[in-house]
């Protein structure tokens, strides 16, 4: 069931059209182009805008990277100044005023920045601080980080993870978040130099809020800042992470160096972009999940979509116009020639380009010649027709003439000058009918007045050894019938028939018609024939012939099928001292110049058109007998 | 050639059907997808002890794409005010409502009423109307196991016994379920181990209010079973006008994390106010376009803070979220 179905399919396309073959190329060929450019294009431009994205970004965190080099770098400045232009200048013992001034004057002019400014001994005890506020009790300073840091590399100034600051108290109940930057410092007190620290924190809420503006993307990627060993610094997740609701791969970004890295990190594939801040090896990661790429190309994505169906749209419609413009001279030049082949004959269609038009104009000229070349076969087939019935007719004069001028010398040798009188005067006027102006074809009615004519010479030759009956219905006078069709077939009755009976001898002429059809019969009484040999009569040519000429039913069978057609002549039944019967089988055409012209032009009988005796309509020969039209 | 029409036809059809869809959904997509709008409403809502539970709902809402909308309520909302203002959040656009049951008879209709409008969710921190809400989704700590821990951990300081010791309970609302399922439970672990409760009191007992604590029996110990109590008692600790007596209780705010710090609080039980905004909004969003998934209460953990562990690196993140 299946096969068939894949059978018929690949039948159908094997027959489609011209037009829709075309279509079908066309927009293959134009779609897969289409297809292929615009993959291409949307691939190279997607590429495109992904590397732009990535350089964006790369130059964002660079940018970023900078400025939080400049912010650290102001409290570098800030720690530094403190440090050689108040601390080492001033002693804490006699200069403690001056020393609080400086310190004042530069957590002013950083106040937005910084959350405080401290100096510790190597106790942890305070020495100065600005602002000025409260130390909580015991804030265990030399176990804070930040001062442990400090004192573990004196050299080297350190900047801690957030946190929150645990020294003073102003009273406000709150907890503030900032990133502590410590040195170690040299105090003078009393003249003695001592090692301390000096803290500077910074209020974290300026990172915070440098790294929130760069994390107002809204397309899915990120920035977060973490330190050298992946401690989150900054991350937009922040809490969710320390909470275990999120996860970073900071740990593993802290050890790239700068650049751009693949990852494929909590089931998502992401660019990082990493850039390291001086002084602190703090790394600023830029995180672009592969999700964010499709962002940006979303619009993009509809653009190309848009674009594609439209020009698909076009292409469908300029392959159409395209494939029915080629098609069209060849489909009507086609339908022309169909009906040509349908028998119809219209102008073979001449149009559309140079080459169909030459291709028309082939066809049509082919035709015309096939035309001409058809008629001149019909014609020299007429002509030959008609030069064997010319033939077989001048058979039959002299075959008879032979006969009868036997009996008249016969006649004038025995003296009965009377008879002979009588067979001349029937001669001439058989054969005034017999020659018929020329004519082959003659109404049935002559045709009887001729056998009458014969038949009364020859009941003179055989002394009236037989008698002769005709029985001819009226209607059939006027049909059509080929000249001298009965006497060859009165002949063979009289000669193998009645000619020996003595006067019992009879021979009866009978005419009807019957569904369009002109049967006329000769009937004898004769000693008739076995079936074999009747069935020679018309078949066997080269039969010999016991009296005559040797032409007879054989000819009128021919000259009959040659004028009417193969379905037409003769037909002859006998028993054996019963008698013969032979009739003719002819249709029924009506008598007139016109019918008498095409017959003996020798257009078959059917095949051609035949007037009515009235001049109009036209029909076969079937028609004629069918409705009798005419009779 | 009248088939080749009609292909003809249908493909331009389909094709300018496709094309119309594609720009249809581009411009749906251009106006931006909307966002769901949630609404919190919460008893003074402008008050620190909401920040950590604040900045969770904001951490929420950016992970889910939520709009939050926080009117300010200035202090405490009765009944009938909590009403108006969710019915103006919703009329507003709000598509759902984390709420703090305003305390007071009616609550309970009233949110039942307004859940048929929208979806609701409570906020408990302190707790809600005796009685409870039983048929809408409450986000929360476990109020008694609140309570049993920081009797637990008074029990600790005193060595295990309490025998001879009295302490009072001082609450903002009494009448509040959560309020009572704390007391419970400080209650039946301290008077296990030989401790007296002398009084249990509900008000506002602010320095300058107009309930003194001044006034009560003296008691050794004073547990505040809520934040603003506990501030209250810090505050009472730090004009020493407790007749010395120590304090222990459960707050979420950096004022009473202060009294914790300066020596006014001996121990703070602290339910994790991020967690439980995050929680709640988390919640909540995944019920927002899914109408046959239901809201499930969630229950958020707390944290034990003592003086000594205050900054911790664990600590400082939960009072990093409380300083928001």
């Amino acid at each position: 069931m299946g096969k068939n179905k894949y059978l018929k399919w690949g039948i159908k396309l094997e027959l489609r059209g011209i037009q829709s073959t075309i279509m079908a190329v066309f927009s293959l060929i134009s779609f897969s182009v289409l297809l292929i450019l615009g993959f291409t294009i949307y691939t190279r431009f997607s590429a495109s805008a992904r590397q732009e994205i990535i350089s964006g970004t790369q130059r964002l965190a660079e940018q970023s990277g900078e400025y939080l080099e400049d912010y650290l770098m102001d409290m570098r400045r800030v720690s530094d100044s403190i440090y050689y232009n108040v601390i080492k200048e001033n002693d804490f013992s006699t200069q403690a005023k001056d020393i609080q001034q400086g310190m004042n004057l530069l957590y002013a002019a950083n106040r937005e920045n910084l959350r405080s400014i401290a100096v510790y001994n190597e106790y942890g005890s305070l020495m100065a601080a600005e602002p000025v506020v409260l130390q909580k009790e015991d804030p265990n300073i030399t176990k804070q980080g930040w001062y442990e840091k400090a004192m573990g590399e004196l050299e080297n100034m350190h900047f801690s993870t957030p946190h929150i600051q645990n020294l003073f108290d102003d009273g406000a109940s709150r907890y503030y978040w900032v990133i502590s930057l410590s040195r170690a410092v040299e105090l003078t007190s009393h003249g003695v130099p001592r090692t301390g620290v000096l803290l500077v924190d910074m209020d974290y809420s300026g990172i915070e809020r440098l790294m929130r503006q760069i994390n107002e993307s809204g397309n899915g990627q990120y920035f977060y800042l973490c330190d050298s060993d992946g401690q989150l610094i900054y991350h937009s997740r922040q809490i969710q992470i320390y909470n275990g609701i999120g996860s970073e791969n900071s740990r593993q970004a802290a050890g790239y160096k700068d650049g751009v890295y693949d990852e494929y990190f909590a089931g998502e594939r992401r660019k990082v972009v990493v850039a390291t801040v001086s002084y602190t090896g703090w790394k600023l990661v830029g995180v672009i999940p592969y999700s964010a790429f499709t962002y940006g190309l979303f619009n993009l994505r509809y653009f190309f979509g848009i674009f594609m169906l439209l020009m698909a749209m076009m292409l469908v419609f300029v392959n159409r116009v395209v494939s029915v413009r080629i098609s069209s001279p060849i489909l009507k030049l086609n339908d022309s020639v169909m009906s040509y082949e349908a028998g119809e004959t219209p102008e073979i269609y001449i149009g559309g380009p140079r080459e169909i038009r030459h291709l028309g104009y082939s066809i049509q000229t082919s035709y015309e010649q096939i035309d001409e070349l058809m008629k001149e076969i019909v014609r020299e087939q007429n002509e030959r027709r008609k030069s064997e019935l010319d033939a077989l007719q001048s058979q039959i004069n002299p075959h008879f003439l032979y006969n009868t001028l036997d009996s008249i010398i016969w006649m004038v040798e025995d003296g009965r000058n009377d008879g002979a009188s009588f067979m001349i005067t029937e001669l001439a006027r058989f054969f005034r009918i017999g020659l018929s102006k020329g004519r082959t074809v003659i109404t049935v009615k002559e045709e009887l007045q001729h056998a009458k004519s014969y038949m009364n010479i020859q009941k003179i030759r055989y002394k009236n050894a037989f008698s002769v009956v005709f029985d001819i219905d009226p209607a059939i006078h006027s049909c059509c019938t080929a000249k001298l069709v009965l006497q060859p077939i009165l002949e063979n009755a009289i000669n193998y028939g009645v000619s020996g009976m003595d006067g019992a001898g009879e021979i009866k002429v009978a005419g009807r018609l019957e569904e369009g059809i002109v049967r006329l019969a000769v009937q004898d009484n004769g000693i008739g024939m076995v079936e074999e040999e009747a069935s020679l009569i018309l078949t066997d040519s080269s039969r010999k012939q016991k009296h005559g000429s040797g032409v007879g039913l054989v000819n009128v069978n021919k000259r009959i099928q040659i004028l009417f057609g193969k379905e037409y002549g003769l037909a002859v039944a006998s028993e054996p001292d019963e008698g013969t019967e032979v009739s003719i089988r002819i249709p029924a055409v009506p008598y007139t110049e016109e019918n008498r012209k095409v017959l003996e032009e020798g257009n078959l009988f059917g095949k051609e058109e035949f007037l009515s005796p009235h001049g109009s309509g036209a029909g076969d020969g079937s028609r004629w007998g069918k409705d009798g039209q005419g009779l | 050639m009248k088939n080749q029409k009609k292909i003809f036809v249908l493909a331009e059809s389909v094709l300018a059907a496709l094309l119309l869809l594609l720009v249809a959904r581009m411009f749906w997509e251009m106006n931006g997808e909307s966002r769901y709008k949630v609404a919190i409403v919460i008893q003074n809502s402008d008050s620190s002890q909401w920040a950590s539970f604040q900045y969770g709902l904001k951490m929420a809402a950016q992970d889910q794409n939520i709009e939050l909308s926080i009117p300010s309520t200035g202090g405490t909302l009765t009944v009938e005010e909590e009403k108006d203002l969710i019915e103006a959040e919703l009329a507003n656009g709000a598509d759902a409502v984390i709420v703090q049951p305003a305390p007071g008879e009616g609550a309970e209709e009233m949110l039942k009423l307004l859940e048929k409008k929208a979806p609701i969710m409570l906020a408990v921190c302190g707790g809600w109307p005796e009685g409870g809400i039983s048929q809408l989704p409450v986000t929360g700590p476990d109020n008694y196991g609140l309570g049993k821990a920081l009797a637990e951990e008074l029990l600790r300081d005193y060595g295990g016994s309490m025998e001879g010791k009295t302490f009072g309970i001082l609450s903002e609302q009494g009448s509040l379920q959560g309020t009572a399922s704390r007391e419970r439970g400080v209650r039946e672990a301290l008077e296990k181990k030989g401790a007296a409760a002398r009084w249990s009191v509900s008000g506002f007992f602010a320095e300058d209010g107009s309930h003194s604590l001044k006034l009560l029996p003296e008691v050794d110990v004073v547990v505040a079973l809520d934040d603003s109590s506990l501030v209250a008692a810090g505050e009472y600790a730090a004009s020493k006008d407790l007749h010395g007596a120590l304090v222990y209780g459960i707050g979420h705010s950096t004022e009473a994390a202060y009294y914790l710090d300066t020596d006014m609080v001996q121990c703070l039980v602290v339910p994790d106010g991020f967690q439980m905004g995050y929680q709640c909004l988390t919640e909540l969003a995944g019920s927002l376009g899914h109408y046959f998934r239901g809201i499930k209460g969630q229950e958020v953990p707390y944290t034990v803070l003592r003086r000594e562990t205050l900054f911790s690196e664990e600590n400082q993140k939960l009072l990093f979220t409380m300083s928001q």
